[in-house]
């Protein structure tokens, strides 16, 4: 609380300020270091090798600000060039080498995160981006299927029609925006697997977004409303355990629910790869039914990158029978990218279709490969339709899962 | 200072020739190319700034920018990765800068004649993955490996750590496309022939249009080596009690005479000191090691082997003590990250202070490697005493030549500077030193750039002094083949060949 005080008479409570007194010193960091070894790998510099859109100058930006060069209207518009995929964190040698040794990571991620919501705080807004929010805030879930078509609360369970799963108890299945409006084949298999896993589980009484891409937009007040109402909704029905299905979900959730709520402790979060790997690993789950195809596995930039989660996919890949799994490693993955994270399509679809195009390119060019797998939702509608363009058929993880489980999706 | 817009009827022009896509003027992208990974004054930055940037995708279109910038006197200035140390990429004089990143592909891979012809915005480490399934590398492999381009390679004739064998970039690169500072577009190699390693036919130009800091054209394609991937690999780190007996076993490693060997690198105690700042490297060594050596070997699998045997030998009898395979193969490993650390920065009281590296990259005579050092590290402690924002990182000495390693000796001393500090005097002060360091390296033999290249504030006053007549023959080409100073003016005292009396 000192902290805070202290801070708002330095910046005299201006948020241009208060942004550049929070972020200075990791922007020298990155400004003294000049490796840029990010650049290479961030999925959005390989497409447009444009020095502004680099995780450098998202660092360098900051030292301009500090020294009256730059002003957030001169750079909002270059921070919506992130994807928010975390390669640049991981490549960064000041995180790789001496990060545990000093306690410090490049966070890029946030450093982006920070500014877009000054620019929103400031009135500089992206179009899409404000709409998006303003439709989010008003209909309870993203407008993932058009700005005309809404996408309320009392839709966002119409994927489970038929499947008879209760409403609240101790465990609910959090169905991702994405998924339970654009691709519903992928919350009916999780469903279908865990039914036939004897999981019990149900649906949220009413699910809002989970507010992930409002926080990574800026629309900080957006993402606070929904993580709210999704807290309160799950302590309604006596929630204590949430399984995500969707790695934005599951990130968001853990990462920025908890300084909400000074109770968050008392719910677990699970991860839906971790947890059908386990089924599968315990038996509890078997899968019989042979799916003939050589694939190749996408890693979720979320999970590979941000969390560090990319063994369970692959343990679950290896267990499918019929399966002829062609794996490029996760490290090699840093460089990839769907394009979709951070809601890059909503201003820019022409440059998550490249993104998409070069990463469906990578699976196409390998030995044999006619699939590419992936466990995350947002990812499969560009990479779909990218798929289709070179010939590679797109699945979700758990849409093969309950295929080899031998249940009709 | 503000800096004058150019006139719109130019930008339209610009946008005619390179797309409106790629043409910006925007404020967030002149100051996001206006400095390189070099110490920079930040107070400053408006001083650096371009008027307008393109981003090309053809040499076509490169050459008709170039044409428009001589028709309107407009200063030119070339950009590839911009992670050069010695502001060669650094819009001294505003204009148009032309970056090269978008022309990034590869044009093509001749297995039968091995090489790969590419264009100047492709990165090394990409190059390679992308040569590695067919069993090949590209072997120019600095400590920027992961992020320089093949461009900017050639703009300052870069060196690569592993240079003993298999050649620095001037002996990797065939021959190139250009775009001359009047626009005509041309191609250099040893000779004619675009995949000729070796003519004796006519002047030998692409050595001309290798290091020239982007004031003698835009390289727009190259044709390089087509290596093909060694078998193996062996790094080996042994530690001395004292500096000098490191330094004479550096003598002995370079001088044995394996064709293998690609690098011989001597750490004086305050580098292994600074490497200490880390949790990862070295701590366990004990207080008596002074002085470390790295020495790495590629090729063939049983050259390799019988080589690495007469290292060890080399070692053992130099009275070196092997730091086992952990730090042997693990360091050599990551030798490309470790080159910088702004945390390592201390203040003198020993507190935490984000420093930027800066490198003095000297070739200096192996025999005067211990002179120079002592000099060196006491230009460091003066700084240090005068403003407690320098740090000394200590000094490193790599063999230097390629395919032969005994000779003189890529010399660094690396010294943080913590950046925020930056007032117009520490800069004068931090010119000034620069300065000594080159004199002193010319003074000693040698040259004040291995690899940068020496065109920054401070060392450049002291190129006519290393070059000599050679200089006036600089000047003389820089106004035949510039004649309106527009290609990257500002550098290397070029303004010199413009003045009056000068014919």
């Amino acid at each position: 609380m000192e902290e805070r005080t202290r801070s708002d008479e330095a910046t005299n409570g201006n948020p241009a300020e208060e942004l550049v007194e929070e972020w200075r010193n990791a922007a020298y960091n990155c400004f003294s270091s000049g490796h840029k070894f990010c650049r290479e790998v961030c999925p959005v510099m390989q497409v447009t090798r444009d020095e502004r859109h680099t995780p450098t100058a998202f660092h360098a930006n900051v030292v301009a600000m500090d020294k009256g060069h730059l002003t957030i209207e001169d750079v909002a518009e270059d921070y919506v060039h992130c994807t928010m995929c975390g390669a640049c964190e991981l490549r960064c040698p000041n995180t790789l080498f001496t990060g545990d040794f000093y306690r410090f990571r490049q966070r890029t991620v946030d450093v982006v995160k920070a500014m877009r919501a000054l620019a929103v705080k400031e009135g500089v807004h992206q179009e899409n981006w404000k709409r998006w929010a303003e439709l989010t805030d008003r209909w309870g879930n993203e407008p993932v299927l058009g700005w005309n078509i809404e996408t309320s609360a009392a839709k966002v369970r119409a994927w489970a029609t038929g499947l008879d799963i209760p409403t609240g108890g101790e465990t609910v299945l959090f169905a991702d925006c994405e998924a339970a409006f654009y691709r519903p084949s992928v919350p009916r298999a999780v469903a279908l697997i865990l039914q036939g896993a004897g999981i019990e589980f149900g649906l949220m009484s009413q699910q809002w977004c989970c507010g992930g891409p409002m926080w990574e937009t800026g629309y900080v007040d957006v993402a606070h409303k929904m993580a709210e109402h999704n807290i309160l909704d799950w302590r309604k029905t006596g929630t204590k355990k949430v399984i995500c299905l969707d790695p934005h979900d599951y990130l968001t959730i853990i990462e920025n629910y908890p300084p909400l709520d000074e109770n968050f402790d008392e719910f677990e979060i699970v991860l839906g790869v971790d947890l059908v790997a386990e089924l599968i690993r315990d038996g509890k789950l078997e899968l019989t039914t042979p799916i003939e195809r050589t694939v190749t596995y996408h890693d979720p930039c979320r999970l590979n990158k941000r969390l560090g989660k990319w063994k369970s996919p692959r343990e679950i890949l290896r267990a499918i029978p019929g399966l002829t799994f062609v794996d490029v490693d996760h490290v090699t993955q840093w460089s990839y990218c769907s394009g979709a994270g951070a809601n890059l399509a909503a201003e820019k679809p022409e440059l998550t279709a490249e993104i998409s195009r070069r990463r469906v390119a990578q699976a196409a060019a390998l030995d044999g490969v006619n699939t590419l797998v992936s466990a995350c939702p947002w990812s499969e509608r560009p990479l779909t339709e990218q798929g289709k363009e070179q010939g590679i058929e797109v699945f979700d993880i758990f849409e093969l899962v309950a295929e080899a489980a031998g249940f009709e999706v | 200072m503000a800096v004058a817009a150019l006139p719109d009827t130019l930008i339209d022009e610009l946008v005619a020739i390179c797309g409106e896509a790629h043409v910006f003027t925007g404020r967030s992208a002149l100051f996001n190319r206006a400095r390189v990974p070099s110490p920079f004054p930040a107070h400053r930055w408006e001083e650096f700034i371009p008027q307008a940037v393109v981003l090309p995708t053809s040499a076509e279109q490169i050459s008709e920018v170039v044409k428009l910038a001589n028709r309107e006197r407009v200063p030119v200035v070339p950009r590839a990765g911009a992670t050069g140390l010695t502001d060669g990429a650094v819009p001294l004089r505003h204009g148009i800068l032309v970056d090269v990143k978008l022309m990034n592909k590869i044009l093509e891979i001749d297995v039968e004649d091995r090489t790969v012809t590419v264009q100047p915005g492709i990165n090394m480490l990409k190059l390679s993955q992308e040569l590695q399934p067919l069993g090949f590398i590209y072997p120019d492999n600095p400590a920027s490996y992961p992020c320089s381009l093949v461009g900017g390679r050639i703009g300052t004739s870069g060196w690569s750590l592993i240079g003993g064998r298999y050649g620095h970039t001037r002996d990797l690169v065939i021959s190139f496309e250009i775009v001359l500072p009047t626009g005509e577009i041309i191609r250099v190699g040893d000779g004619g022939g675009r995949k000729v390693r070796k003519s004796s036919s006519g002047y030998q130009l692409k050595h001309l249009f290798m290091g020239h800091q982007g004031t003698l054209g835009i390289v727009t394609e190259a044709t390089l080596e087509l290596v093909k991937r060694p078998e193996a690999e062996f790094s080996a780190f042994f530690s001395y009690p004292s500096y000098m007996d490191a330094w004479k076993a550096t003598g002995d490693f370079a001088r044995c005479g394996a064709a293998t060997l690609a690098g011989v690198v001597l750490f004086d105690e305050w580098k292994v000191a600074y490497l200490r700042r880390d949790d990862e490297a070295y701590i366990p060594q004990p207080d008596s090691v002074k002085a470390v050596i790295a020495v790495a070997m590629y090729g063939n699998d049983d050259e390799v082997r019988a080589s690495a045997k007469r290292i060890l030998r080399i070692g053992k009898g130099s009275g070196g003590s092997y730091l086992g395979d952990e730090i042997s193969q693990g360091d050599w490993a990551s030798r490309h990250d470790r080159y910088a650390t702004p945390q390592h920065g201390r203040t003198r009281d020993g507190q935490v202070a984000l420093m930027s590296w800066h490198c003095e990259d000297a070739s200096i005579l192996y025999s005067q490697l211990p002179a120079v050092r002592e000099k060196w590290h006491a230009i460091a402690a003066d700084l240090r005493e005068r403003f407690d924002m320098f740090d000394d990182w200590g000094m490193f000495a790599y063999t230097n030549g390629a395919f032969k390693s005994w000779g003189d000796y890529l010399t660094e001393i690396d010294i943080g500077i913590w950046e925020m500090k930056w007032d117009d005097e520490s800069w004068a002060a931090w010119v000034d030193a620069k300065r000594e360091i080159a004199r002193i390296a010319i003074e000693h033999g040698g040259s004040i750039s291995a690899c940068h290249g020496s065109c920054r504030e401070g060392e450049v006053d002291l190129v006519p002094l290393e070059l000599g007549g050679g200089f006036d023959v600089m000047k003389k080409i820089k106004r035949t083949l510039d004649p309106n100073n527009i290609m990257n003016p500002g550098k290397y005292l070029l303004d010199q060949a413009y003045e009056e009396g000068e014919e």
